[in-house]
C-alpha cells in the first residue's frame, strides 16, 4: 500500500525492470530504438497533417495560405521549443533504460537466476 | 488483412490527445507488421541458413530449442526482428505511460466515485506481500509491473495495462479486451448448457477483462476477480462499474486465498499461470481443488505444453521468455498441467485440454474496426508460432471435481 504525506505530483514508473537483451554486438540497439521513434514520430506528423487538411477541407479553409504566411511569435517559439526537449525524452529512453539497470543491478546474470529460481519445482 | 480494430471506450480509460493515440497507433501497427511480415521470414532463414552453418560447424544441425536459439542469435535477419520486436512492445508502454502520466489524478479520482456507489465489493488488504515471480522483473516489460504505486489510492497500472494489452493483441481479443473470458463462457454453454454456476471465481484477473463476460453469461452469479495487484484490482472494480456490471474485486494470491471451502461453482483463469512459478502452479491447482464444490469445474485458458511441437515452434514461443520479461513462459509449458490436476485432486478421467474457439466473430460490425471480414481472417487463421492468439481457438484446460458419493482416484 502507497503512503505519501506529500501531495506531489505522481511520477509514473516509466522503465520495466530486467536487463534488456543485447541484440546487436556493435553498439546499434540505441541507433535502432532512436530510429523507430523517429518513425512514430514521422507517423504522427503525417496523422496530424492529414487530419488538417480533412478539418480544413470540410470548414472550406485554405491552410496551405496560411501556413506560408505564418510568423511565429515568443509564445509559439516557447510552446514548440517544449513539445522538442519532450521529443528529446522520447527518443533516448533507451538511454533511460540503461541507466535504470545500472543504478539497480538488473544484470543479465540476475535475469537467468530468476528464470531458474522461478521455474525451480 | 489491414487490422482498424479500434477499443471500445469505457469512463475509465485514459482519453487520448490525437498524438497520443497516433503514437499508440503506431506501436500496434508495428506489431501487426512484425507479424505479419517479418516473422515468416524466420523459418526459411532457420533451415537454408541457420541450420545449415550450425550443422558445418557442430557436425549436426540443431536438435532442440536450445540448439536453434544459440544459431539464431548470431543471425542478422533474427537480431533486426528479435530487436523490432522488442521496441514494438517499449514503444506501446511508453506510448500508453505518457497519457496516463498527464492525467493520472483525475484517474484516481474516477475510480473512487465509480467504486464508492458500488453495491459489490473492493477488498484491499492492510499488509499484502506480492509474489516474487511479478515483481522481480516487470512481466512483458510493462513499466512498474502490476503491483507498483506512485500515489495513494493508485490506478496507473490498470490503465497501463489496459491499454496496453489491447495494442500488445492488436484488438484480437475485442473491443473490451474480453475474448478469452467470452471464449470460455460460449465453450460452456455450448457444451455444458446445463451448468448453472452460482458462484464463480476469476483468479488473477488483472483489470477484470475476462471476468465481466462471466457476469453477462451467467447474470445471476456471484463473480469474484482476484489479483495480487492494488492498482489493478481498484481499476478492475472502477472499471466494472463504468461498464454496467456488478462484480467484485479482491487484492487476494491465488496460491492461498481468503474463501472458504467448496464455496465456488466455477473458478477460472486466463493467462495467469504462465506468469506464476513452478512452485506456485501446483499451489494454485490445489487451491482451486479446495474452492470447488462437488461437480464444480476448474479452466485454466493459458499456453498449450510444449509436448507436440516441433523444436521450431517451440524455439519461437520461447523468444517470450529471453526477450519479453516471462521468466516462466518456456518452464511453463513444459510442466505436465494433466497431472497438476491430478494430484490436487481432480480424477485423471475428468481432466482434459479442449479447444474454446475465439469469441471474435461476435464483435465484428459492432465497433469501430471490427469489420466482418477483418474478425473472420483473425478467427480462421492456422495456428502460427510467434502470432498472437492461436487462430482458431484458446487452449483450456479443464477439470471437474468430483461428486461427493464419487472415488477421486
Amino acid at each position: 500500500m502507497y503512503n505519501d504525506s506529500d501531495n506531489k505530483q505522481p511520477q509514473i514508473i516509466k522503465d520495466a525492470k530486467g536487463k534488456r537483451p543485447e541484440f546487436y554486438q556493435n553498439d546499434s540497439d540505441q541507433l535502432m530504438s532512436m530510429l523507430m521513434v523517429l518513425a512514430s514520430e514521422i507517423n504522427v506528423l503525417r496523422d496530424r497533417v492529414d487530419a488538417q487538411e480533412r478539418v480544413a477541407k470540410q470548414k472550406g479553409l485554405d491552410l496551405a495560405k496560411g501556413i506560408e504566411e505564418l510568423e511565429l511569435d515568443d509564445t509559439a517559439l516557447r510552446e514548440r521549443e517544449a513539445w522538442r526537449q519532450g521529443f528529446f525524452d522520447r527518443l533516448f529512453y533507451l538511454a533511460r533504460k540503461e541507466t535504470n539497470e545500472q543504478q539497480n543491478q538488473q544484470t543479465e546474470q540476475a535475469y537467468r537466476d530468476i528464470i531458474e529460481d522461478i521455474a525451480l519445482k | 488483412m489491414l487490422n482498424c480494430f479500434q477499443q471500445a471506450h469505457h469512463a475509465m480509460l485514459p482519453q487520448n490527445t490525437h498524438d497520443e493515440a497516433s503514437r499508440q497507433e503506431f506501436a500496434k501497427s508495428l506489431k501487426s507488421f512484425i507479424q505479419n511480415q517479418l516473422l515468416p521470414g524466420l523459418a526459411p532463414v532457420y533451415s537454408n541458413r541457420v541450420a545449415k552453418k550450425f550443422a558445418l560447424q557442430n557436425g549436426a544441425p540443431p536438435k532442440d530449442r536450445h540448439e536453434i536459439r544459440k544459431g539464431m542469435v548470431e543471425d542478422p535477419y533474427f537480431k533486426l526482428y528479435a530487436s523490432i520486436n522488442r521496441i514494438s512492445q517499449e514503444l506501446l508502454w511508453e506510448a500508453t505511460n505518457v497519457s496516463i502520466a498527464r492525467q493520472l489524478p483525475q484517474l484516481i479520482d474516477r475510480a473512487k466515485q465509480l467504486s464508492k456507489t458500488a453495491a459489490c465489493e473492493l477488498r484491499i488488504p492492510k499488509e499484502f506481500t506480492p509474489p516474487r515471480y511479478v515483481s522481480a522483473l516487470d512481466i512483458h516489460c510493462m513499466p512498474g509491473g502490476y503491483c507498483s504505486e506512485v500515489a495513494a489510492d493508485d490506478v496507473a497500472a490498470g490503465a497501463l495495462y489496459d491499454r496496453g494489452v489491447y495494442l500488445y493483441s492488436m484488438g484480437y481479443t475485442g473491443p473490451n479486451n474480453d475474448d478469452m473470458g467470452r471464449s470460455v463462457c460460449n465453450y460452456l454453454k455450448r457444451n455444458k448448457p446445463d451448468f448453472k454456476p452460482r458462484r464463480i471465481l476469476d483468479m488473477g484477473c488483472t483489470v477484470g477483462h475476462s471476468t465481466l463476460p462471466y457476469k453477462e453469461y451467467f447474470p445471476t452469479a456471484e463473480i469474484w476477480g482476484i489479483d495480487v495487484g492494488a492498482p489493478v484490482v481498484r481499476y478492475a472494480h472502477a472499471r466494472a462499474q463504468a461498464m454496467g456490471l456488478d462484480v467484485n474485486f479482491a487484492q487476494m494470491n491465488a496460491e492461498q486465498c481468503d474463501f472458504e471451502d467448496a464455496s465456488f461453482d466455477l473458478v477460472v483463469s486466463h493467462i495467469l499461470l504462465h506468469e506464476t512459478s513452478g512452485k506456485a502452479m501446483p499451489k494454485i491447482f490445489n487451491e482451486c481443488a479446495r474452492l470447488l464444490r462437488p461437480g464444480g469445474l476448474m479452466i485454466h485458458a493459458d499456453l498449450p505444453p510444449f509436448d507436440l511441437m516441433d523444436p521450431f515452434t517451440q524455439f519461437i514461443l520461447d523468444n517470450e521468455t529471453w526477450y519479453n520479461n516471462e521468466p516462466f513462459w518456456g518452464a511453463m509449458r513444459e510442466m505436465d498441467q494433466i497431472e497438476l490436476a491430478e494430484k490436487a485432486g481432480f480424477a485423471r478421467s475428468k481432466v482434459r485440454f479442449d479447444n474454446a474457439p475465439m469469441a471474435i466473430m461476435e464483435f465484428a460490425a459492432q465497433t469501430a474496426g471490427y469489420d466482418e471480414q477483418t474478425a473472420e481472417e483473425v478467427s480462421e487463421r492456422d495456428f502460427t508460432a510467434g502470432e498472437f492468439a492461436p487462430g482458431g481457438g484458446w487452449e483450456v484446460l479443464i477439470a471437474e471435481k468430483p461428486l461427493a458419493n464419487e472415488d477421486a482416484a
